[in-house]
């Protein structure tokens, strides 16, 4: 059993003092070691791995990963780092079971192609240890459901790796609306819109021809959780409201069969490739409270790199594809008969400065320079953070599988003619009661 | 009675415009120019800010004659009829008894066109009247706000022979053609997606006594995307939709409203009444509509939240995309750099639609009153000529109502928790064999 206390253990204190789980920690409490095993160690694991090695008080004593020479370049980063060279776990696909049967492990961390993130994370729950997956950390309904009774039956955490709900723009948002400056969130629109041909199709170093497959199989927004994260924060989504229902619809594919013929030749099998996965796909999500979410997901065109993020509130709204923003009563509002040139948007810069985030603050400087623009390096921080002083992360299993759940939904929605799908609530009702996150209390 | 063939046989109204599109312009943009065979009679039904608009547009064209006016308002009556004295014409008639009286208008033997600017739901009743009447019919957007009416205006027009406009200048704008012209040609490859809105912070003209406070109504029994067709318009150019192509589905998502409530409060106080009558209209809007071919629009529409004006117009292929937000662009082997973007102003002056070789646009005024730039000059060039020379208009009355359905669509969808809805064809088939939209 884990030496760290259990969720359970954390809500029962926190109820008899008193006061919110937030604000139970026990800032004097020397750090504990935090005993880590590595499950999935390619260019995504090792890169958590590096992370995981900056921070005091973390021993990674076992990493696996069904290719050997991945083991052993895990192995020489860990010794590299001054700690013992950890077990190394590489007969095949489903080694990572005696990983996590292992007695001297508290925590997994799981960073394997997707299809392995909820049986793997069961698997831990069930031996007694605390997983952190990378996202998504569902494919079905019945997974998200699964890991929901694993973590409520056994008290471990089971937290999503998320790493965008700690991006300095997530954070001053947060602030801005703690503030007040924003309003209530009605709506935001924003979208994994990355070109991964060449790491689908791995023709580049660090490929993942893993994600293949999806496309060929599935049709849907496959990848949610990096645009709804920080939305869901926003919004207080199962801390004040739930996701309701979702309807979602994707183009024809065109662009990856295309790819393939321009890489590889007419009579390459991969030309010859039927993908059911539309190029661009776009989801919209109700929530009970009124508000709404438009997701796109789109890995298959050419196109740039885009921070796409729109978000509207009742007082006013913000662009990060533009960094600009526009709050009623401050920024400037034209008087006049114009209609098209009254509110004008201001540069985001100003209002950045002013509500920096605590935690970017204190710790931006050691970010800089981490995979991710720093946000791999506050995730990780985050987690081991709360876990050595007994708090939980700040992800729970119930963010975890309403975020990757839009998954399965979409795909159900697009097999559908765009039919409506209820998004199951998985907190089964204590949404209503579950406080908004503390932007003071990630720290 | 007037009806079209007739008007075409006698014909040869501003008939320069035959001799060659240089001198087209000249023709019609030119007061005092070329004397045109025989002048088009125009009767205007609203002549608010934007009718006024079109009122001052049409009187800078040659050979058109402004017979009688329309509008409940004495004020917007009496300066457009001097608009139209000041141009050099007889003052026109007046039709000032009351909410009605626009079927008085219609009635006239001696009008041509009957151009509707009037709150959203005159425009097809009007427009209806207008074409029975043996008149063709111009409206403002959108053309109707329910399906049967869309119906009843696509029947009527084809039964009567006469022309339905909906009066879209956003396809006339010059960035809009440009990649219109970008995507007949094949610069983006295969069509994929394309996004547009209407994100315009109205809620001032909403309250405000003298912009548009007619708006206000249709919060009160509204639910969907009310404006769809700016966005929509160029969209469904470039998509070939009703012309080998078209819509399939419809589903749409609102927000909770109560944005209006608070502005009202802000204007008003909080005990006027619609400070806390219930609005249904939700605060934004977005639809997401599928076409036969597996090309999707999303489409927003807010007017309620505090909003810069934006576009949110974004046009995708399999070979590259358009942002009109950031109004640069991205095609893959042209562009310089892999995974940038580059400016789309003048790196793609060369896709400008040749449309522009043929008019000198310096020639198309702008009218007074609500509207800007030339582009609704254009389209009425587009449209005199069209009728002028008995061709289909670039905007028929499917495209007008195929585009306007989007309202009451949305509306149902959302309704029914966003519910996919069938889009009708208004075409009945004919978008199979319709070539895509061909301006030169």
């Amino acid at each position: 059993m884990s030496a760290l206390p259990c969720r359970r253990d954390v809500l029962r204190t926190a109820a008899l003092a008193g006061v919110s789980v937030a604000s139970s920690a026990a800032p004097n409490a020397s750090p504990k070691v935090l005993r880590i095993g590595m499950v999935g160690v390619g260019g995504r694991g090792t890169g958590l791995l590096r992370q995981l090695l900056r921070l005091d008080g973390v021993n990674v004593t076992a990493v696996c990963d069904p290719i050997e020479s991945r083991v052993a370049r895990a192995q020489d980063v860990v010794a590299s780092a001054g700690q013992p060279r950890p077990d190394g776990y590489a007969r095949g696909d489903h080694d990572f079971r005696r990983l996590v049967d292992r007695n001297d492990l508290d925590m997994i961390v799981n960073a394997t192609p997707w299809q392995w993130h909820a049986p793997i994370s069961l698997a831990a729950l069930r031996s007694g240890k605390h997983v952190a997956t990378e996202v998504p950390a569902a494919l079905t309904v019945d997974e998200c459901w699964e890991l929901v009774e694993a973590v409520e039956r056994t008290g471990h955490y089971c937290t999503m790796l998320e790493n965008d709900c700690y991006d300095r723009e997530t954070l001053i948002i947060l602030n801005m609306l703690r503030a007040g400056l924003l309003g209530d969130p009605l709506f935001a629109e924003a979208g994994y819109c990355h070109d991964l041909r060449s790491v689908q199709f791995d023709t580049v170093p660090n490929g993942e021809p893993w994600r293949l497959d999806h496309s060929v199989r599935r049709n849907g927004n496959l990848y949610p959780t990096h645009p709804i994260g920080p939305i869901a924060w926003w919004m207080d989504i199962t801390r004040g409201d739930r996701f309701d229902f979702l309807v979602s619809m994707s183009t024809r594919s065109r662009s990856l069969r295309e790819f393939a013929i321009k890489q590889f030749g007419d009579d390459d099998p991969r030309a010859k490739l039927k993908f059911a996965q539309g190029d661009s796909n776009t989801t919209l999500i109700r929530t009970v409270q009124g508000r709404y979410i438009s997701l796109y997901f789109d890995t298959s065109t050419p196109r740039p790199k885009e921070e796409m993020m729109r978000f509207q509130c009742t007082k006013g709204c913000y662009s990060a594809l533009e960094k600009k923003i526009f709050i009623d009563g401050l920024s400037n509002r034209n008087e006049g008969p114009d209609w098209l040139h009254n509110p004008q948007f201001e540069a985001f810069e100003p209002y950045a400065k002013q509500y920096d985030h605590a935690l970017w603050k204190a710790r931006g400087s050691t970010a800089a320079g981490s995979e991710h623009g720093g946000i791999d390096y506050m995730e990780m921080y985050r987690l081991v953070k709360n876990l050595q002083t007994g708090l939980p992360p700040d992800m729970d299993i119930y963010d975890a599988v309403t975020w990757s759940v839009i998954s399965p939904l979409s795909e159900l929605s697009v097999a559908n003619r765009n039919r409506s799908v209820d998004i199951p609530d998985f907190t089964r009702g204590k949404w209503k009661h579950r406080p908004a996150i503390d932007p003071d209390a990630i720290l | 009675m007037n009806n079209r063939r007739q008007f075409l046989k006698a014909g040869n109204f501003l008939a320069a415009l035959k001799t060659g599109a240089a001198a087209d312009l000249q023709a019609v943009s030119a007061p005092g120019g070329p004397a045109l065979v025989r002048p088009l009679r125009i009767g205007f039904v609203g002549i608010g800010g934007r009718g006024t608009f079109h009122l001052t547009t049409c009187l800078s064209f040659g050979g058109v004659e402004i017979k009688a006016l329309c509008d409940i308002n004495p004020d917007y009556l009496h300066r457009a009829k001097r608009y139209v004295v000041e141009a050099g014409q007889p003052e026109p008639d007046l039709y000032d008894r009351g909410p009605s009286d626009w079927l008085r208008l219609c009635e006239r033997q001696d009008l041509d066109l009957v151009i509707t600017a009037t709150p959203w739901h005159y425009h097809a009743p009007i427009c209806i009247a207008a074409m029975k009447n043996g008149k063709h019919a111009a409206t403002e957007v959108p053309a109707a706000l329910t399906l049967d009416e869309c119906w009843e205006l696509v029947e009527t027009s084809e039964k009567t022979g006469m022309h339905c406009l909906m009066l879209e200048q956003a396809n006339y704008y010059p960035v809009m053609l440009r990649l219109l012209n970008m995507a007949q040609l094949g610069v983006f490859g295969d069509l994929l997606h394309a996004a547009g809105g209407y994100v315009h912070d109205l809620r001032f003209v909403k309250c405000d006594p003298a912009e548009e406070p007619w708006r206000m109504q249709y919060e009160f029994n509204h639910n969907g995307n009310l404006y769809s067709t700016h966005p929509i318009g160029p969209i469904a150019w470039w998509f070939n939709i009703n012309r080998g192509d078209r819509f399939d589905t419809l589903v749409s998502v609102s927000s909770r409203s109560g944005s209006n409530n608070s502005y009202v409060a802000m204007c008003y106080g909080e005990r006027h009444p619609y400070a806390t009558m219930p609005m249904p209209q939700g605060d934004s809007n977005t639809s997401l509509i599928s076409t036969v071919e597996g090309k999707t629009v999303t489409l927003h529409y807010d007017t309620n939240t505090p909003h810069p004006h934006t576009t949110e117009f974004r046009l995708q292929g399999a070979k590259g995309i358009y942002s009109g937000n950031l109004e640069k662009i991205f095609i893959e082997g042209r562009s310089p750099k892999a995974d940038q973007w580059e400016e789309f102003g003048d790196n793609y002056r060369e896709f400008d639609h040749p449309l522009f070789k043929t008019i000198d646009t310096s020639k198309l005024k702008t009218g007074r009153g609500h509207g800007h730039g030339i582009d609704t000059a254009l389209m009425w060039l587009r449209y005199f000529q069209a009728i002028q020379n008995g061709t289909q208009t670039d905007i028929p009355v499917t495209d007008a109502v195929t585009w306007s359905a989007i309202i009451p669509l949305s509306e149902r969808s959302v309704a029914a928790r966003g519910r996919p809805v069938d889009f009708p064809d208004f075409t009945r088939g004919r978008w199979k064999t319709t070539p895509p939209v061909k301006l030169v």
